[in-house]
């Protein structure tokens, strides 16, 4: 086999793997010692088949049949991916010739290994960085649009709302939803529309509490021209935005009572008029109501219509706050290191076991949305692969650590705790434009809480706009 | 024959198709390897992977197994005579989809067509993959009406927690040989 030897010096030194066949596909030479293409200790001994060394050219049999017969060209195999002996990936072109035989040497098959390691590299570069981008952004638009990993669990009680999602999304009855602040209702009001409804239909969202009385009745059932002084236009409100779809009102306990009467006429009827029209319509819309007050005791207190109570309340579910969930508020925080690590392109990948210890001694007052702050802040501070118990600030535990409190400095003049709420319970209307339950959201706290310290501090709302 | 042609009888070459980032690698190496990971390392060109698939029933009731060697195409971008050359002589082909993104559901982008008029003949199975992030239930719809048009099967998987893989490609090894 002279042509072979001299062929095996130029091929190593190209970096080139090669094997020559026999009719019968059995290998008769290769420089596979002399190169790390394939092991050499798998081909030494016996009869060696073709299928064996290119497993790769399984399907090829018909085209591998015309080569010997001289019928066709070379067969080439571009970009195949192996890995070397130290794990790295190595591109090699795979090129499948004839021999041609003559009269007393029969034709045999020529296998030639190219390595394009280097040029192919590159390419995969390029094409990582633009994909990975692409990944990572319908991946986030897929969160935020469907939050489908937040509730997320195994424990009886997110299992029971699960249950609960997938039931009621079978009927188009109103749901209500109670729960502390922070729980997740506005999320569960999404997993529910979601599960009956797939496409483009409207899911409609309003916040009872953030928008002003005067305004309110307009912004839901729409107005006609002329209706009041500024309607210049006519224009739809939220329940026909929403037809066919999903009607979302949170903190429903702060509907004003002339607001409920209407809103009970519509869940009874499915009619309604805008506000100066006398025309009524009608609408399909799922309406789920949102509450983290005590709706009986806003009955006994004459803020809230017993008969709406009665209507809203048939399909009702209470979400636990997460310090009822026991080992699920790992798999939460962990949920939301995996988002935030997408949106900070910054690799963290998880928590210590003293981290853990922490966030399951917490109380979480702020329930779902103050882990996701508290996860957040670590996640811009740490400096390490996983976030550690000093780097998750947590406020009131009782268990607060050291680090944490020395990096608070306290002017040598003294500062009063009292002043401090006040200035952060101002900021924080400022930073939401006078919006409470925004506010409240803020400062982990329900909106019941934050209004009882404004009350406490003597802030008012239209003073600080 | 020899030995060695023996062996091809029960070799089947099958080629997983999809748009990028769906989880192609990630379920072959699941299946394969019993592995996952979450980073991603965008393929290029062809990895080829063997798995043989035991005491398969045939139509006679005797054993029978299956050598599946697997190729885990790259996302094509556009298809040249190169990757012409790498459909031939596929017994089948899983097409890989992503739940969480719509987008993947486009059956021209993946050259479904192309790979069957390469090889007439060739099973298909049509799989929405990342189940795990879809809390709510996956949403089959669309997934069914692409397998009726093709009447061919099709899985619900999870490459990251294994779920329904195996039984997908032990459903696709016992059709290839069926
Ligand atoms: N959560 C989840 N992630 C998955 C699943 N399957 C794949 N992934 C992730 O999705 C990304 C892309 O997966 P790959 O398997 O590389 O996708 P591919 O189809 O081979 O992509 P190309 O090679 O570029 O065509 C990776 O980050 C995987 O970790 C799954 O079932 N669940
Ligand atoms: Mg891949």
């Amino acid at each position: 086999m002279t042509e072979a030897t001299t062929i095996d010096q130029i091929l190593k030194a190209q970096r080139l793997g090669f094997a020559v066949f026999d009719r019968e596909h059995t290998l008769l030479d290769s420089n596979f010692k002399y190169s790390d293409f394939r092991q050499a200790s798998d081909l030494a001994r016996g009869k060696v088949g073709l299928w064996q060394v290119f497993p790769e050219l399984i399907g090829y049999e018909q085209t591998i049949a015309e080569l010997l017969a001289g019928a066709r060209k070379p067969l080439v195999l571009e970009k195949l991916n192996q890995l070397d002996r130290t794990d790295r990936l190595q591109y090699y072109n795979l090129r499948v010739l004839a021999l041609a035989g003559g009269t007393r040497s029969p034709a045999r098959l020529l296998c030639l290994a190219e390595d394009v390691t280097e040029q192919t590299a590159l390419e995969q570069e390029a094409r990582q960085q633009r994909y990975e981008v692409q990944l990572l952004q319908s991946q986030l638009l897929n969160q935020s649009q469907f939050l489908s990993g937040a509730l997320l669990g195994q424990s009886a009680k997110i299992q029971a709302v699960r249950e609960f999602v997938g039931k009621v999304a079978q009927y188009n009855t109103s749901v209500l939803l109670q729960g502390e602040s922070g729980t997740g209702k506005s999320l569960v009001a999404r997993l529910i529309h979601r599960a009956r409804h797939e496409g483009a239909r409207p899911f409609v969202e309003i916040n009872c509490a953030a928008i002003p009385e005067t305004l309110l009745e307009s912004e839901l059932f729409g107005h006609e021209k002329g209706a009041f002084t500024n309607a210049l236009a006519s224009k739809k409100g939220l329940l026909e935005e929403a037809d066919n779809g999903t009607l979302f009102l949170d903190e429903i306990g702060e509907l004003p009572l002339s607001l409920q009467a209407k809103l009970l006429t519509f869940l009874e009827t499915r009619r309604f008029r805008r506000v100066g029209s006398t025309r009524e319509q009608s609408v399909d819309v799922r309406v789920v109501v949102a509450t983290n007050k005590d709706l009986k005791k806003a009955i006994a207190a004459g803020e809230f219509r017993e008969d709406l109570y009665y209507r809203i309340n048939v399909v009702a579910l209470t979400l636990p706050p997460i310090r009822e969930l026991d080992d699920d508020i790992i798999q939460l925080a962990e949920h939301f290191i995996s988002i935030l690590q997408i949106d900070m392109k910054k690799a963290v990948h998880g928590l210590t076991a003293e981290a853990k210890r922490k966030l399951l001694s917490h109380s979480w007052p702020g329930n779902v949305r103050e882990l996701r702050n508290i996860i957040e802040r670590a996640m811009i501070f740490t400096t390490e692969p996983r976030i550690t118990a000093a780097e998750l600030w947590l406020p009131d535990t009782g268990v607060q650590d050291d680090q944490a409190s020395d990096a608070l400095h306290i002017p040598a003049g003294g500062l009063s705790l009292e002043e401090l709420e006040k200035k952060y319970l101002i900021a924080s209307l400022r930073q939401t434009g006078g919006n409470q339950s925004r506010s409240a959201e803020l400062l982990a706290m329900s909106l019941d809480t934050f209004r009882y310290r404004l009350k406490k501090h003597g802030i008012s709302i239209q003073a600080i706009h | 024959m020899s030995a060695a042609s023996e062996a091809i009888i029960y070799s089947k070459k099958i080629c997983m198709l999809g748009t990028f980032g769906v989880g192609k690698t990630s379920l072959v190496r699941r299946f394969v390897h019993r592995l996952f990971d979450d980073t991603y390392l965008s393929t290029i060109g062809v990895q080829i992977y063997k798995k043989e698939i035991a005491d398969l029933n045939s139509a006679k009731g005797r054993p029978l197994g299956v050598n599946l060697v697997i190729w885990d195409l790259a996302n094509i971008e556009s298809l040249t005579p190169a990757t012409r050359t790498h459909f031939n002589g596929a017994s089948a082909a899983i097409v890989v989809f992503d739940l969480t993104r719509p987008e993947t559901f486009d059956l021209k982008q993946i050259h479904l067509r192309t790979f069957l008029e390469v090889n007439p003949g060739a099973q298909v199975i049509f799989v929405g993959n990342k189940t795990d992030l879809m809390a709510e239930g996956p949403d089959e719809k669309a997934l069914v009406a692409i397998a009726g048009e093709y009447d061919a099967h099709h899985f619900l998987t999870s490459a990251k927690d294994g779920s329904n893989v195996d039984e997908m490609f032990q459903a696709l090894a016992a059709n290839v040989i069926s």
